[in-house]
């Protein structure tokens, strides 16, 4: 039972993550009908600027930058967050603008084997020495190490405790947040009907008056901030940081896109049903079953959920006009 | 005239069998000439490159069955190559073991041990056609970017499963004592990979198998299969509605695209210097090969050849700048894509850039004369 | 007029093809077609009319197996033909042309149609990678027959260029030889006259009765326009929101009320 609730627990937060980057995947594919592989990237992105942010800012009130004895002031981590998010989305607006909208009515092939080259760019830019360098860091902690549950379970020698750490509070907080912000966003505002619109049908939506080239814009921007902001609380769960083209982060927004097609992918709403789903199996299977085998479970699920609905659990058929 | 009427005369079924057989023998005299004259002519080192090059053309001509011949998008070709690499690796170490009480290289050119290794990466090429028959089962059902994703997911859960396997047994008294136990644990490696396979790897396997794949190839583009093939790419829905099953079309270019590419995995296995391992199976691997056929051009097998070439150079040329060696290689990718989005011949094969006076060869025919 | 009943005594001996009785299929809540009859002779040459949006080329999806019909039976030569794959329809005898041209723009003009053509054949990739001379003898005869099929539309000098630099008349030909290749005994035309000017119409009107006669293949035939339809069609079918209307000679329907209500939709509402 402890062990059940805690798998519960991680596979939420971790579940948050994994939406969070999936809803960028889905946006860009509802719009631009293609896998933007570099998406994973501005997540390392995110993560690596928080790390560059925290040790530089750390050290402004008096604080150790790389094991502070307390946590920085609350601002500090709102503040540090907030840049990231601009940051990361500023990146997104450039990839766009500079590689992928030349390209807007290339085949899509190589419009996915522009974003494979954006990708490979982004990392290895990253490991250069003058950018982010090429070796693993520690990122210091920048919220209180407070437990806001400790359950006991059992008693005596056999007792063991579900612990619910405010990180993992704050991840399923904040994220749930933003996606509420999102989907208020896409079905609330005007923006949102122009997006879908351009989702539905570029160009009926060109001859309609909606700036497509903007709403793609933006819709890159807006991925790329929930993007940031996933790498950003990425790295206070997992402080330790591998390199920025380490396989680690590659498998992370694979995953993330597993999560958005097994969802419908182009469906907001299956981004984050998919991302929950992909947790579960992986952090449930790692646990019950063997922990060497969590990305089979994750790419097995994927195929059967193809298989079954070739587009996804949300994803609605098409039906090619003949 | 009509087309009933069409039929060979027999003289010309001598001729036809001559021009027929003449490309293989010619590719296979030419390997012969590689092994021989360049290894003594430009040193180690660069025969070592060629040798990789032809490999990494193996698997770009035959991946072009998939993505470029028939429109399929496939990114899990490296798995098929990693299934022959470790099919072919175990035939070889684990016989050599058995039959020669060692894993070391045996016999010379053309020697035992050098046919154990050709049949071993026939025995590769087969396995990995079974898996690519599994894996192109969902092609029946998927289309573009879903199918690239499900075997995307293929490679990386054959790179997790190569993961778990047992360590290299190497000792031949072991498995003759109890076979059964020895090869439960699938002893190919783990992690750390396949050591240990005897390096049976030389020019002129590579290059006969290059010629064998790269004939095969251009033959069946040029014949019913290869319009077949084409007319899945071009359009899917007039492709049945004149009559061909797309599904068996797109399993056949799986089943055959599979086949060479595992046979290319077992000359890699058995290249010197090289240590078959589970990320060999990954996307990242399969993807230099996606890209090999992007930059060549859809289904232009010279083209593919080409870039194959250029782009198992250019991390050598670029030795010099290791550190912006693969940012220098990623934006020349983007700058390709951007200014020639066709890849480098497009859908044309290198032929057709050729003057015009050198096609109209006083013994070539139009068309119609053909036809006739 | 005279030809019309000519055709029309002509096609009172000929037997049933293509027998379609009570087809329907709908998508989500829309009833896209339903009791859908048709007893087409062989050699007969019918139209498929109605407004835009009647279901007519969803009519021919239906019998080209490309959508799979919910309701009612379909055979040619009494040979059931419900349940097959397009593929299938096609090797029985049913070929069709596309309302938006699918040609496969990036073959040649003779690869098109040899493509078409090679249906009847079962080639061997071992012997393909060899280049047996059985190998050559097929290839050989297939390309042949492509040519002579080109010569009687007059492409054949164009054979090697690409079907995507054909002007938009010749693809629209193209089509139509493309299906002829598959050697049907019923030939399926989706609006063969769509974007022709009225001279090439002039034209196709003639070629759609040479090729019946030719080719003796039975013709079903979409078409907005009413001139060429009731010019060379023997009987008539009227589509509207999926339902048979009116169903005759060319005369019968363009006197028929329902007919006239649907195309000027008004009239049928004040009546």
């Amino acid at each position: 039972m402890a062990d059940f609730l805690q798998t519960l627990m991680t596979a939420l937060a971790i579940g948050s993550l994994y939406a969070l980057i999936a809803l960028g995947y889905t946006m860009v594919y509802g719009v631009l009908k293609f896998i933007n592989f570099a998406h994973s990237d501005i997540v390392v992105l995110g993560a690596w600027l928080s790390y560059s942010f925290a040790i530089r800012a750390l050290p402004l009130v008096g604080l150790d930058a790389h094991n502070p004895t307390t946590p920085p002031p609350i601002w500090m981590t709102a503040g540090i967050f907030v840049a990231v998010l601009a940051l990361c989305s500023l990146a997104g607006f450039l990839i766009e603008r500079l590689a992928y909208r030349p390209l807007r009515r290339a085949p899509r092939l190589n419009v996915l084997i522009t974003a494979i080259g954006v990708s490979l760019l982004l990392q290895n830019v990253g490991q250069l020495d003058f950018v982010f360098g090429a070796s693993p860091q520690k990122m210091p902690a920048l919220l209180p190490n407070w437990e806001l549950l400790r359950i006991p379970f059992g008693q005596g020698e056999s007792i063991r405790y579900v612990v619910l750490p405010l990180i993992d509070c704050i991840i399923f907080a904040v994220s749930g947040l933003l996606m509420l912000a999102l989907e208020l966003l896409i079905f609330r505002t005007k923006f949102g009907t122009a997006l879908r619109a351009v989702s539905f049908n570029t160009d009926f939506a060109a001859l309609m008056g909606i700036p497509v080239d903007r709403a793609i814009s933006l819709t890159f921007m807006l991925g790329s901030a929930l993007a940031g902001a996933a790498g950003f609380l990425y790295v206070l769960k997992f402080p330790s940081m591998n390199q920025p083209a380490h396989s680690v982060w590659v498998l992370l927004g694979l995953k993330a896109f597993v999560a958005a097609v097994v969802g419908g992918i182009g469906n907001v709403r299956g981004a984050v049903l998919g991302g929950f789903i992909i947790a579960f199996v992986e952090q449930f299977g790692a646990y019950y079953i063997s922990s060497n085998y969590r990305d089979v479970y994750v790419f097995s699920l994927l195929i059967l959920i193809l298989l079954i609905k070739p587009t996804g659990l949300l994803g609605s058929p098409v039906r090619e006009k003949v | 005239m009509s087309a009933s009427d069409v039929f060979i005369e027999p003289t010309s079924r001598g001729v036809n069998i001559l021009k027929s057989a003449t490309p293989i023998l010619v590719g296979i005299a030419l390997a012969v000439a590689i092994q021989f004259l360049l290894p003594s002519t430009v040193g180690p080192y660069y025969s070592r490159l060629v040798i990789d090059a032809g490999i990494a053309m193996i698997l770009a001509v035959s991946l072009n069955i998939v993505n470029g011949m028939t429109g399929q998008f496939s990114i899990g070709h490296a798995g098929f190559m990693t299934i022959g690499a470790y099919t072919a690796g175990s035939i070889t170490f684990y016989s050599s073991l058995l039959i020669w009480g060692t894993a070391a290289k045996h016999g010379s050119f053309l020697g035992s041990g050098e046919w154990m290794f050709v049949i071993a990466c026939l025995c590769g090429g087969i396995t990995a056609s079974i898996a690519g028959f599994v894996v192109g089962l969902p092609s029946l059902r998927l289309r573009g970017d879903y199918l690239a994703i499900v075997t995307l997911g293929f490679g990386e859960i054959l790179r997790v499963v190569l993961q778990q396997t047992g360590k290299v047994v190497d000792n031949a008294e072991t498995i003759r004592n109890a076979p059964l136990t020895t090869f439960a644990t699938v002893p190919v490696g783990g992690a750390i990979g396949f050591d240990g396979i005897p390096k049976y790897t030389t020019l002129f396997w590579v290059y006969a198998f290059l010629a064998i794949t790269v004939i095969f190839a251009y033959r069946l583009k040029r014949s019913s299969f290869g319009r077949a093939m084409l007319s899945v790419r071009e359009d899917e829905i007039a492709a049945q509605a004149m009559g061909i099953n797309t599904s068996r079309q797109k399993l056949l270019a799986f089943i055959t695209a599979a086949f060479f590419a595992g046979v290319g995995g077992g000359l890699l296995a058995h290249e010197s210097g090289v240590i078959i391992s589970p990320k060999d199976a990954g996307f990242q691997r399969s993807f230099d090969y996606v890209i090999m056929t992007v930059l060549g051009g859809r289904g232009s097998i010279t083209g593919v050849m080409l870039a194959a070439i250029l782009l198992s150079a250019l991390p050598e040329v670029l030795r010099d700048f290791e550190r912006y060696r693969i940012i220098i290689y990623a934006a020349l990718l983007i700058f390709m894509m951007l200014s020639r989005p066709q890849g480098l011949f497009g859908i044309h094969e290198i032929w057709d850039f050729f003057p015009k006076s050198w096609k109209t060869l006083p013994w070539k025919k139009s068309p119609r004369e053909e036809a006739q | 007029m005279n030809q019309v009943l000519e055709h029309r005594s002509a096609g009172a001996a000929q037997q049933t093809l293509l027998e379609v009785k009570d087809l329907g299929i709908s998508f989500g809540g829309l009833k896209a077609v339903q009791n859908f009859n048709l007893t087409l002779p062989s050699a007969g040459l019918y139209g498929l009319i109605g407004p835009n949006g009647a279901g007519k080329t969803t009519v021919f999806n239906l019998l080209t197996g490309i959508y799979q019909p919910q309701t009612g039976s379909l055979s040619l030569s009494g040979k059931n033909l419900l349940g097959c794959k397009p593929h299938e329809v096609t090797a029985a005898g049913i070929a069709r042309t596309f309302q938006n041209i699918r040609l496969f723009p990036n073959l040649s003009i003779l690869d098109n149609v040899r493509l078409a053509g090679q249906i009847r054949i079962r080639p061997k990739l071992l012997s393909t990678f060899l280049r047996t001379n059985g190998y050559r003898e097929q290839e050989a005869a297939l390309k042949a027959q492509a040519m002579d099929l080109l010569e009687i539309f007059d492409l054949q000098d164009r054979a090697e260029d690409l079907a995507q630099n054909l002007s938009y008349g010749h693809q629209r030909r193209l089509e139509i030889i493309r299906a002829l290749a598959t050697k049907p005994s019923v030939l399926l035309l989706d609006e063969p006259a769509a974007g022709l000017n009225p001279q090439e119409k002039l034209a196709l009107a003639q070629s759609i009765r040479q090729i019946r006669d030719r080719f003796e293949v039975a013709i079903l035939l979409i078409e907005h326009d009413m001139q060429l339809v009731m010019d060379i069609c023997e009987r008539i079918v009227v589509l509207d929101h999926g339902v048979t209307i009116c169903e005759g000679t060319p005369q019968t329907v363009q006197n028929d009320e329902k007919v006239i209500a649907a195309y000027l939709g008004a009239i049928a509402d004040d009546a």
